[in-house]
């Protein structure tokens, strides 16, 4: 997100160049003037609490000191390093890095078919799919969680009962430890799929429609036109769907806390999770480190995402 | 050509019908399940049709909790904080968009930055903030703290990039104030854009409960999700039939304001952040 | 400007606390108890409750209020969901209520924080109460609340079961293994006994069979969870998988332990009280004939786990006499019985459980025999950490056949890593 918006400005003001003098002083209070009010708010409520988190994530701050927070250990670095040889938080890490490679994929591909098919000009009804896709964004994870327990229950469940039906006897999706994870990420993108189907489908909207039937002309099947027309001319938006749920799916918390508490056997323990642990073990100034490093990640992967979209526009 | 038209759409039909059913028949099934009693929810293997119907999920709600009340405190706090972000995010994502000031560089990627840490961290120093300017169960605690969200601004700001700045130079040609193109040039053009911060703050805002749940210390406070929390999860139980008829209650005005602002909302979050 | 000058208060806020960073005093522990004022309790007392108890407490408190009539008792009724980081958000906000209901393994985390007071004399008589419900209590020698109700874990068994696969309730380690293989073998039932086999609260099935074995889980400031015991104990955990007697996976989680019991597929569960309605709700009234309870198997004791709530008054309370007199009537006999009517909380109170009430009714007679050998883990601040290392081994142990012995010193490891927080 950062590079994008970090090219921005020039495009912004260069319709503006060489304003004449007056305009500018008057820019500039209207500039300070409109700034204000959310950067009061965002000052008291947003950046002091970043900075006194920051601050705590290089002292040993624990629950136990919270009445006295000030008469805490400073100790530098120290909690950064504990990580190295916190061996939850590098399966943490390992089943964090899964989910977004393979999660992050497969959520654009749903998206992407979604959004195509609804884009043809063979379906009708598209409010109703759009609005129905989308349902799953808007609701809350708690209710959603009460459904997915009995559609993935071992014995009775929906998932396994439709299995039986074509002869497969179902495993146990969230007790196994080789498929919770999948089974968290089948979920997770069927939750998010619909978010990107609605940003897809307005990138869709603009390719224009005599690109498809020029070629057609020339003969090339759905497949090809899909290939050589859409996903290229798409590429800035897939590229920015991509950035806006690798943020999302880097901080993977609700499923699992929701699913599988993290297990079983550590198998869909994520970095945000075991964030949540620390704090709720009272350990502050070791989360708030963790936490910073994650950021640190998301930052870095956007700025890498980003780069490439830049790159190729 | 006609005929393999034809088998096309009956193909798209099928594929869009199943991935229909497949995202909203949970959907159906939660809102069907909240009508049976608890026994036949958690029977293995599920029903679908209610068996027995009975109100009785829906009756224990409304008359354990004040509802009314909870609903209350859930729209203000969900109104107000979609207002605010509606004003204060625009004013800015205007000014980082559009006008040339001192600092504006440095104040974006603040901003910036701080869509990117993740809210866990910042929790208890949010809240003792919250309790040192003496706004603990106060609407304004429960509000004020999300009046200024970064990813409102980043929001405002791409889709403003893209609003073309000859009609603002034109009006400023006229002789117009800033606060006058803003208002009358500016948000009038904004309205995909806001329909989706609308829509996505009030979202935010409805569904929050570790917040409200701390903020709020008296029962009169609590947000519709806080007023549920007590009733249907217990220390070692939970109400599947409470937690159920809960989650309708509270879906249903999104699914409302939802369905109200959806095709300002669907066109306003694709353009965003595209250009 | 006001930009700059914001910048400017936020640095100075960062200085203070780097500045201000400068080593802890010992805090919390070792206080001094101050004496309750005689009298009836006068003004407001806020206080918090969770849950069930949150919601009934204030109209149960009408009584206390007759009592006292200048006293005005308000609760806040707060969802279990998250009650920890309310309360831990409460205490670095400094906006504690007067009187709290805490769960028994917060106990030694918020007492350390100093923001606890002390249990003064005469306000309760420690010999009152169960020996394990007092010791949750007790950090570093100093009682910091009451408990207030108790809750301790039995064996449920399907009674109808038992009998056609030949067997009574088993009393001791052997019999219960016997038990769990005569009821899958020859009761029908596919998993004979279901023991919690990993994940969060595990310990609380677990350490039944560690403490009935002998084993500790800390003296003093060190742990001691690397003991032959504790490996023998482990080794029979593990045998009840290896076994297939028990379901790997976490019946519970999936909300579908108490199906599982009714429809025949479980013959045998560890769980506590509340299992009991939970049972009749879902199984029909007539299903309350089919099973029954019975107390944790013998090894060198039948010991249980203990836990519930205790209440306890913050030292920022406003009115903290008023508090402590309402703790002190919770904590009658007589007022124990009613609330046990009232929410089906069990007493606390050694006393209470004479009513017949109670000793009539031969589930409730079980469990009350069982609180009488029944522990509590330390109450140390990092006990949740503690507990999630046990959890994490037992689980290993479970589903992964790790060695018993491997599993005991990576725990005794891994716990000596984290601290009792002394």
């Amino acid at each position: 997100m950062a590079a994008t918006t970090a090219t921005a400005p020039a495009k912004a003001t260069s319709g503006t160049a060489g304003p004449r003098r007056p305009y500018r002083i008057r820019q500039r209070l209207a500039g300070w003037l409109f700034a204000t009010p959310f950067t009061l708010l965002f000052l008291l409520f947003m950046a002091v609490p970043v900075v006194a988190s920051l601050v705590m994530s290089v002292t040993d701050l624990r629950s136990t000191d919270l009445r006295t927070p000030f008469a805490v250990e400073f100790v530098g670095v120290d909690n950064y390093t504990r990580l190295l040889d916190d061996a939850q938080f590098r399966r943490a890490a390992l089943n964090t890095a899964i989910f977004v490679v393979v999660g992050v994929p497969l959520t654009m591909a749903v998206g992407l078919a979604a959004a195509s098919a609804l884009n043809s000009a063979l379906v009708r009804f598209r409010t109703l799919f759009r609005v129905g896709f989308y349902l799953p964004v808007v609701t809350s994870i708690v209710a959603l969680a009460v459904v997915w327990r009995f559609l993935l229950d071992p014995e009775a469940g929906l998932v396994n009962n439709a299995l039986r039906l074509v002869g497969v006897d179902g495993p146990n999706w969230l007790g196994d430890a080789d498929l919770a994870l999948p089974s968290i990420i089948v979920m997770a993108v069927w939750r998010n799929f619909g978010f990107l189907m609605v940003i897809f489908l307005a990138g869709l909207q603009a390719i224009p429609a005599d690109l498809y039937e020029s070629s057609t002309l020339d003969g090339a099947g759905r497949w090809a036109q899909f290939r050589h027309i859409t996903v290229p001319l798409l590429r800035p938006t897939l590229l920015f769907g991509g950035v806006v749920t690798s943020i999302g799916y880097l901080q993977l918390f609700e499923e699992p806390l929701v699913m599988t508490r993290g297990g079983p056997l550590d198998s869909t323990l994520s970095v945000s999770y075991h964030i949540y642990n620390q704090f709720g073990f009272g350990n502050y100034g070791y989360a708030a480190a963790v936490s910073y490093v994650l950021f640190a990640v998301i930052v870095g992967l956007s700025i890498l995402q980003f780069r490439l979209l830049g790159s190729r526009d | 050509m006609r005929r393999r038209d034809l088998v096309a759409r009956v193909g798209l039909y099928v594929v869009l019908g199943a991935g229909l059913l497949v995202v909203v028949g949970p959907f159906l099934w939660a809102v069907l399940s909240s009508v049976k009693p608890e026994a036949e929810i958690r029977r293995i293997p599920a029903t679908w049709w209610p068996e027995v119907f009975t109100l009785d999920n829906y009756r224990e709600l409304l008359s354990r909790l004040d509802f009314p009340q909870a609903f209350a405190n859930s729209a203000i706090v969900a109104v107000l904080t979609t207002l605010g972000n509606l004003a204060f995010c625009s004013l800015l994502g205007y000014a980082l968009a559009k006008l040339r000031f001192p600092g504006k560089r440095a104040l974006f990627l603040v901003v910036l930055g701080t869509l990117m840490v993740p809210s866990m961290v910042t929790f208890v120093p949010q809240f003792v903030m919250v309790s040192n300017l003496g706004l603990v169960n106060s609407y304004g605690g429960l509000i004020l703290p999300f009046l200024a969200t970064p990813f409102g601004v980043f929001l405002m700001r791409q889709y403003l990039l893209s609003v073309p700045d000859e009609l603002i130079e034109a009006a400023r040609v006229d002789g117009a104030g800033e606060l006058r193109i803003f208002a009358r040039v500016v948000l009038p053009l904004c309205g995909p854009a806001l329909a989706t911060l609308t829509i996505l703050t009030f979202l935010a805002s409805w569904n929050n409960f570790l917040w409200p749940l701390v903020v709020a210390t008296t029962e009169d406070r609590y947000t519709l999700p806080v007023a549920l929390a007590l009733y249907s999860v217990g220390q070692n139980r939970i109400d599947y039939g409470l937690v159920l008829a809960g989650a309708v209650a509270v879906l249903l005005p999104v699914v409302i304001v939802f369905v109200l602002l959806q095709r300002h909302f669907l066109r306003g979050i694709a353009t965003t952040g595209l250009k | 400007m006001t930009t700059h000058r914001r910048l400017g208060t936020a640095a100075m806020l960062v200085a203070a606390l780097v500045l201000g960073a400068c080593g802890r005093d010992s805090g919390g522990g070792g206080d001094a108890a101050q004496p309750v004022a005689e009298g009836k309790a006068t003004g407001e007392i806020t206080v918090w409750a969770m849950g069930t108890e949150g919601e009934k407490l204030g109209a149960f408190a009408q009584e206390f209020m007759a009592e006292n009539p200048d006293a005005k008792v308000n609760v806040t009724a707060v969802p279990w969901d998250a009650a920890h980081q309310k309360i831990a958000s409460a205490i670095a906000g400094k906006q504690t209520p007067d009187v709290s209901m805490l769960g028994t393994t917060w106990m030694g985390e918020f007492a350390k924080t100093g923001a606890l007071d002390p249990t003064p004399e005469g306000t309760v008589a420690r010999g009152d109460f169960f020996p394990g419900a007092w010791d949750t209590t007790v950090v570093d020698g100093t009682s910091y609340g009451v408990p207030w109700y108790v809750e301790t874990r039995l064996i449920y068994y399907r009674k109808d079961l038992a009998a056609k696969a030949g067997v009574s309730a088993p009393t001791t380690w052997d019999e219960l293994k016997s038990f769990a293989t005569a009821m899958r073998d020859k009761g029908g039932t596919k998993w004979g006994m279901n023991l919690q086999p990993g994940g969060t609260g595990s310990w609380q099935s677990f350490m039944p069979f560690a403490w009935s074995n002998g084993a500790g889980l800390a003296d003093g400031d060190a742990f001691t969870l690397d003991s032959p015991q504790m490996t023998e104990a482990l080794a029979y955990y593990q045998s009840f998988f290896t076994e297939k007697l028990s379901p790997p996976t976490d019946l519970s989680l999936q909300g579908a332990l108490e199906q599982s019991f009714i429809n025949g597929s479980l013959a045998a569960f560890i769980s506590g009280p509340w299992h009991v309605s939970l049972l009749t709700d879902q199984g029909g009234a007539a299903f309350k004939e089919k099973f029954a309870v019975t107390a944790m198997p013998r090894k060198q004791s039948a010991t249980s786990f203990v836990g519930g709530s205790d209440l306890a008054v913050f030292k920022d309370a406003k009115n903290r006499d008023g508090a402590w007199k309402f703790v002190s009537w919770l904590s009658r006999p007589e007022v124990q019985i009613k609330w046990y009517q009232t929410v089906s909380d069990l007493p606390a109170v050694q006393g209470a459980w004479s009513d017949p009430t109670l000793s009539g009714d031969p589930i409730l007679a079980t469990f009350g025999e069982q609180l009488k050998d029944a522990k509590s883990p330390p109450a140390i601040p990092t006990w949740e950490q503690v507990a999630a290392v046990i959890d994490g081994e037992v689980e290993k142990v479970a589903k992964s056949g790790t060695d018993p012995a491997a599993a005991a010193k990576a725990m005794q490891q891994r716990a000596s890593g984290i601290g009792t927080g002394a």
